[in-house]
Order: C-alpha cells, then sequence, then structure tokens
C-alpha cells in the first residue's frame, strides 16, 4: 500500500486508538471500523460506480484490503483518507465495464461563454431561491446520473471533494496527485455538472 | 444599469479561478480584485452563483443507507476475518 504524502506530525486521527489495539491483538474489534465507515464507503462507492451491486462489492472488497494491510498502517495519513485510498483501489477493480462515460475529457474553453451577450443577465431562479425549495429527490436523481457521467479521473475528485467533504490537500493526498491537480479537475467537473443541471432546471415544467 | 467599462479579459480569468473563489483559496489580493469584477459584471455573477449553487447541491445530496444484506454481509465478514487471526485469503 503506497504510503503518499506524509501528514504534518501531530495530526490528530481519532481512530488511532483503535488501530493500535486491532493491531496489538484486539482484532476483534475490527468489526468497530467496519460499523463506523461502511455507510460512508457504501455511499462513495454508489456516487463512483453508479450500481449498488457494485458499491457493495466494492465495500466488502475494501474493508478486506483494509484489514489485510492494517498492520502497515503507520498513520502518515489519517485512516479516515488512507480508506479512501483502499476504496478507489477496490473501486477500479470492481467497477463492470459496463457503463462508458460519455465525457472523455473536460476543457475549460469548453464550458466559457464565447458570446457573452447571450448569457442570462440574471441569476436563475434554481441558483436564488431557497436551497431546500431547489434540492427535490428527482434533482438528487439527475445529479447523480450527471456525476456518473463525468470522467474517472474527475468525477473521483468531485465526490471526495464535494460530496465527501475532503480538503483540496486531503483529496490530493488519496488521489496521488497535486494540489494544483485537483483545483483543475474539481473546476472542470463543476462547470461539467452546472451546465448539466442548468439543462435539468431550463426544461423542467 | 448603465454598461459599465467592460474588460472581457477578467471575465475570462475570473471564470478559470471561480472555483477557487468558491473555496476561499485565493490570496486576499486576487479575491479583492475579482470581487470587484463581480460586484459590475452580471454576467460573472450569474456564473458565480450557479457555480455555488451546483456546489451547494452537491454537498447536500442525500445518502444512501446500507442495505441489511451488506451489513450482515460485512458482519460475517469482519468475524471471519478475525478469527482467522492472521491475514485472510480472498474468497
Ligand atoms: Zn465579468
Amino acid at each position: 500500500m503506497p504510503t503518499g504524502t506524509r501528514a504534518k506530525p501531530g495530526v490528530k486521527d481519532e481512530d488511532a486508538e483503535l488501530i493500535r489495539a486491532i493491531n496489538a491483538g484486539e482484532g476483534h474489534r475490527f468489526q468497530q471500523l467496519v460499523e463506523k465507515y461502511q455507510q460512508k464507503l457504501f455511499n462513495f462507492g454508489l456516487r463512483m460506480c453508479g450500481e449498488a451491486r457494485d458499491a457493495e462489492d466494492m465495500v466488502q472488497e475494501a474493508f478486506l484490503n483494509a484489514f489485510r494491510y492494517l498492520e502497515g498502517f503507520r498513520f502518515e495519513t489519517r485512516f479516515r483518507n488512507w480508506l479512501y485510498r483502499v476504496a478507489m483501489s477496490a473501486c477500479l477493480k470492481t467497477k463492470r465495464k459496463a457503463r462508458a462515460t460519455r465525457a472523455e475529457t473536460l476543457s475549460l474553453e469548453d464550458f466559457f461563454p464565447e458570446d457573452p451577450a447571450a448569457m442570462p443577465e440574471d441569476v436563475p431562479s434554481w441558483a436564488r431561491l431557497p436551497l431546500e425549495r431547489v434540492l427535490s429527490a428527482e434533482t438528487s436523481r439527475y445529479l447523480q446520473e450527471a456525476i456518473l457521467d463525468l470522467p474517472a479521473d474527475h468525477r473521483s475528485v468531485l465526490v471526495l471533494r464535494d460530496m465527501e467533504g475532503l480538503s483540496t490537500a486531503e483529496t490530493a493526498q488519496v488521489l496521488e496527485i497535486t494540489p494544483a491537480n485537483v483545483k483543475v479537475r474539481l473546476h472542470r467537473a463543476r462547470l461539467f455538472l452546472r451546465s448539466r443541471l442548468k439543462e435539468h432546471f431550463e426544461h423542467a415544467p | 444599469m448603465p454598461p459599465e467599462p467592460h474588460d472581457h479579459e477578467v471575465c475570462r480569468a475570473l471564470f478559470a479561478r471561480l472555483s477557487e473563489l468558491i473555496d476561499r483559496e485565493l490570496t486576499p489580493a486576487q479575491s479583492r480584485r475579482f470581487e470587484r469584477h463581480l460586484r459590475a459584471c452580471r454576467h460573472c455573477q450569474v456564473c458565480a452563483e450557479t457555480l455555488r449553487r451546483t456546489v451547494e447541491l452537491c454537498r447536500r445530496a442525500g445518502e444512501s443507507p446500507v442495505s441489511g444484506g451488506l451489513a450482515r454481509r460485512l458482519q460475517a465478514m469482519a468475524r471471519r476475518l478475525t478469527a482467522a487471526g492472521g491475514p485472510p485469503t480472498a474468497d
């Protein structure tokens, strides 16, 4: 398991004590880690793979590998972020190749309006109204579909940053790319989703 | 609103860094420059607000619960792994 960039010494890891106990012979407590993170990993899997069945396989594979490699965990990153990295590898392994993403690459220019005169002058209602009035189950489903249409390397950044709530530095660490790269991919992914949301709301009755 | 003297190049520069502005990852000087432009440019306001809302929608998208079946599979797996003591072999 790659260790990636070292976290600053003194980074507090809420799981450190439990992991030390497990590695010191209290193996039965691994169950606690599973219970704590199963929900998180399952949703991460759903967002990355789209299919519940793939997400379930991914979660199982991820915990299996986490157990295998836990002894080698050196507290150089937060356990949660290490687990995301394990999950990401499991994701690539379990994902069935059935779904081809529509967009292969995203370029900034594609999203920049060439003719500013054609752009709306007013903020559309979906960006202006209170969030609760905009976020419906249908919009959530639509958004999930749009996320699945992102190229995989952009999707992973968006999911970690904007859905799982990792910082730019943490995302860079999990994906083993530079923070600058995280920012570039995140911005393009957001612009892609924004254009899809625009379509969604403009065609809504 | 009367048309302001408008520098399209600032629109372009802001567009490229809008996510960093939303995420507060720009230097104070950069932020000030873009905020000033935003106050004067309707197009960039629309751009910024729709992108901000996109991020909010992602952050607030709901979570799906783990099925009972998966929870049981995981529990059984953890029990099996830890009963074996050492690193398992994949089944
Ligand atoms: Zn502008």
